[in-house]
């Protein structure tokens, strides 16, 4: 589903590499996590993956494909949630869904009946014309998972889906997440609660100064450093620094 | 075309939402249009409708002073002044108006000047007649110099003062002439023994006049530049610049909101979405250009201005302001290009337009600025612009007329893409 070998980079303006070496492979379909502090580089990966940056050197490969020479069918097949609200906030959720539904050329009738459903499944249905400006917050993180969900994509990418956002709201997305692995779709995810990592990924990866530290199933992980939580895991190989 | 489609329908959504932003860019620029038009009106019309006031002492009180006076206000430029405060003119008085710029011209007629220019054509008929062989001598003296005297304040332009010199000199010539005609005619009648002159010297000596012409092909009306066809067009293209305000910043706003973001991430090419909002600009561009002609053609009159005219070429006039309206566009995505935050698009924006304008003659027509700067003008996409518009309201040009205009503003707005996307390309880095 996602292999990463080698990857370098830095920012054009960056002092310091960003990404230095990082190799990662999540072979099978899974929900996967991929976990490291601050800074660590996981948005940075997330956006070489999806196009928005080009990595200095390495390979990646999505979906069996290589985001070098098929990024445009690597782009249809994955959905992918920023980090920030990406969404035009003096619209409403309905029209954000209608243009961005319209750009990856959804028929009307089908996208249409899409929004209607997970505007339902995420409880924004009743919002009407509001303008996502004056969104609480749990609800613009719902309405950016909905915008990436659109065109159903096998893979799922979220970058901190389920931050500042209250309990509820986070109960419901955490219960998408498994719904949406349930129906067969891959999902990767990145976050600072390791909590909820623990939960919810089959599989996490632990990345720090853009490089892995550790990879494999949470159970194993805090079985083989005899801890009782991935977070001690965390801060046994990530150390206790502060790092920005 | 479906992504265009849709961005073109999200931009217009996105641009009601704000309704304030879409009356602001509508009418600020239509009142800049209006204001200009007013105020500019006087100086177009300086040396044409508008009376300059002169002092005017009559020292002479004779047939010279009285025939300048006629030929000064016939031309309809000046109003003659010849008492101060309900006193009657002196010298001193002149003067003194002169120095303290209370007036900007005074003349002095002197005492004997009309005898002068008596004695004078008295000397020529005389000259003449014998000859001719006419009998009988009229009355004459040696010539004593007498001058005009005329003061100008320091301020006054120097068109100004050559058409007061020469509608004067002018004037002496004619009053000089008509003299010595007059006395040789009444010569010319002693010698006929008839005593009945069949011959007007005047007459003939009119034959051959002046008289204006337009070397265009005279297919319309005949115009020449005024207030409103020089500034309804020049601001109208100004005010339509300006939309790089709305499209800069929206721009930033959607690389700093993230929305840029997820539109990148849509598989395809990025660009049949910037279609989709170069359309959505082009048209809205160019419908605020049409709003501000239609206002020069119908509010303008009602404030006491002409009313524009406009060419009879509506489709050359279509083309020409698309073309202005993609110019514009384009600057709008390079500035958003450039910029990183709306606090250095938004001066930048602003500024370079009234720069880019003001050698491009929007403010002054490109004619009366020095060489140098005219040629520097033709940096300006709005030089390109307002002549081609020029050419169709003042030149009855046509599509092929603007030929040349569009070309270059196609290759400005070509040039502006093209640094835009690489800016936009190296962000990827
Ligand atoms: N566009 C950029 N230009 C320069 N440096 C950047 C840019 N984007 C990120 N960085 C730097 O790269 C490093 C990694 O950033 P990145 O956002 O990938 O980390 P992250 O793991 O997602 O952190 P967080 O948990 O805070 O989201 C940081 O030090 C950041 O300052
Ligand atoms: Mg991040």
């Amino acid at each position: 589903m996602l292999r990463i070998s080698n990857l370098h980079k830095t920012y054009l303006k960056a002092v310091e590499p960003t990404l230095r070496g990082l190799s990662l492979e999540f072979p099978r379909p899974t929900i996967a996590g991929l976990l490291g502090p601050n800074g660590a580089g996981k948005t940075t990966t997330i956006s070489i993956l999806c196009g928005l940056v080009r990595p200095d050197s390495g390979t990646v490969e999505v979906l069996g494909a290589d985001i070098r020479t098929d990024l445009e069918r690597i782009k249809k097949r994955i959905g992918v949630v920023p980090q920030s609200i990406a969404l035009y906030p003096p619209l409403s959720v309905r029209e954000n869904l209608e243009y961005i539904g319209a750009l990856y050329k959804i028929p009307g009738t089908i996208l249409q009946q899409r929004i209607r459903h997970f505007l339902q499944l995420f409880g924004l249905d009743h919002t009407g014309s509001k303008a996502i400006r004056y969104f609480s917050g749990g609800m613009k993180r719902r309405a950016n998972i909905i915008a990436s969900l659109l065109h159903e994509p096998e893979l799922l990418v979220l970058d901190e889906p389920t931050a500042g956002v209250d309990v509820q709201s986070r109960n419901l997305i955490l219960q998408f997440l498994e719904d949406y692995h349930g129906q067969g779709h891959s999902i990767i995810y990145t976050s600072h609660l390791l909590e909820e990592a623990q939960q919810l990924c089959r599989e996490v990866a632990i990345m720090d100064h853009g490089q892995l530290v550790v990879q494999g199933d949470p159970r194993l992980l805090m079985k083989d450093h005899g801890f009782s939580s991935l977070e001690q895991v965390f801060l046994h190989l990530t150390g206790i620094s502060l790092r920005d | 075309m479906k992504k265009i489609i849709a961005t073109f329908w999200n931009e217009c959504r996105l641009f009601i939402r704000d309704i304030t932003g879409m009356v602001l860019l509508f009418l600020m620029p239509l009142g800049l249009t209006i204001i200009m038009a007013l105020i500019q009106d006087a100086p177009f019309r300086e040396y044409q409708h508008i009376r300059f006031e002169i002092l005017w002492l009559d020292a002479d009180k004779g047939q010279l002073a009285e025939n300048l006076r006629e030929g000064l206000e016939e031309t309809g430029q000046f109003r003659l002044i010849d008492s101060l405060d309900g006193r009657p003119l002196d010298t001193v008085a002149v003067k003194a108006a002169i120095q303290g710029g209370r007036y900007k011209i005074g003349i002095i007629v002197p005492r004997s000047i009309s005898a002068e220019v008596v004695n004078s054509a008295n000397q020529v008929a005389n000259e003449l007649g014998k000859s001719l062989g006419a009998a009988g001598k009229l009355p004459e003296r040696p010539t004593r110099q007498a001058t005009v005297e005329i003061y100008f304040d320091p301020v006054t332009k120097q068109a100004m003062k050559s058409a007061l010199l020469n509608a004067l000199d002018k004037q002496l010539t004619k009053v000089q002439a008509e003299m010595i005609l007059g006395r040789l005619s009444r010569k010319m009648e002693d010698l006929d023994s008839t005593g009945v002159s069949q011959f007007n010297l005047e007459e003939k000596l009119q034959a051959v006049r002046l008289r204006e012409f337009a070397a265009g092909s005279r297919k319309g009306p005949q115009l020449s530049s005024n207030s409103v066809q020089h500034n309804v067009p020049a601001w109208a293209i100004f005010g339509l610049f300006f939309i790089i305000v709305p499209i800069s910043g929206n721009m930033i706003r959607e690389r700093e909101e993230g929305s840029l973001m997820r539109i990148r991430m849509v598989p395809g090419s990025y660009l049949s979405i910037l279609a989709g909002k170069l359309l959505f600009y082009v048209l809205l561009g160019t419908a605020q250009f049409y709003m501000m002609l239609v206002a020069g053609l119908l509010i303008l009159p009602h404030l006491g201005l002409p009313a524009l005219v406009m060419g009879q070429a509506p489709a050359a006039l279509l083309v020409t302001a698309l073309a202005i309206a993609i110019t514009a566009t384009a600057y709008g995505l390079l500035v958003g290009a450039v910029f990183q935050t709306p606090n250095q698009a938004l001066p930048f924006g602003a500024i370079s337009i009234v720069i880019l304008s003001a050698i491009g003659g929007i403010w002054v027509p490109v004619e009366i600025l020095p060489p140098g700067l005219q040629q520097l003008a033709k940096a300006s996409p709005m030089y390109w612009a307002l002549d081609a518009i020029n050419d169709l309201f003042l030149r009855h040009g046509n599509l092929k007329t603007v030929a040349t205009h569009m070309g270059i503003l196609s290759i400005f707005s070509a040039c502006f893409l093209f640094i835009a996307g690489w800016i936009e390309n190296y962000r990827k880095k």
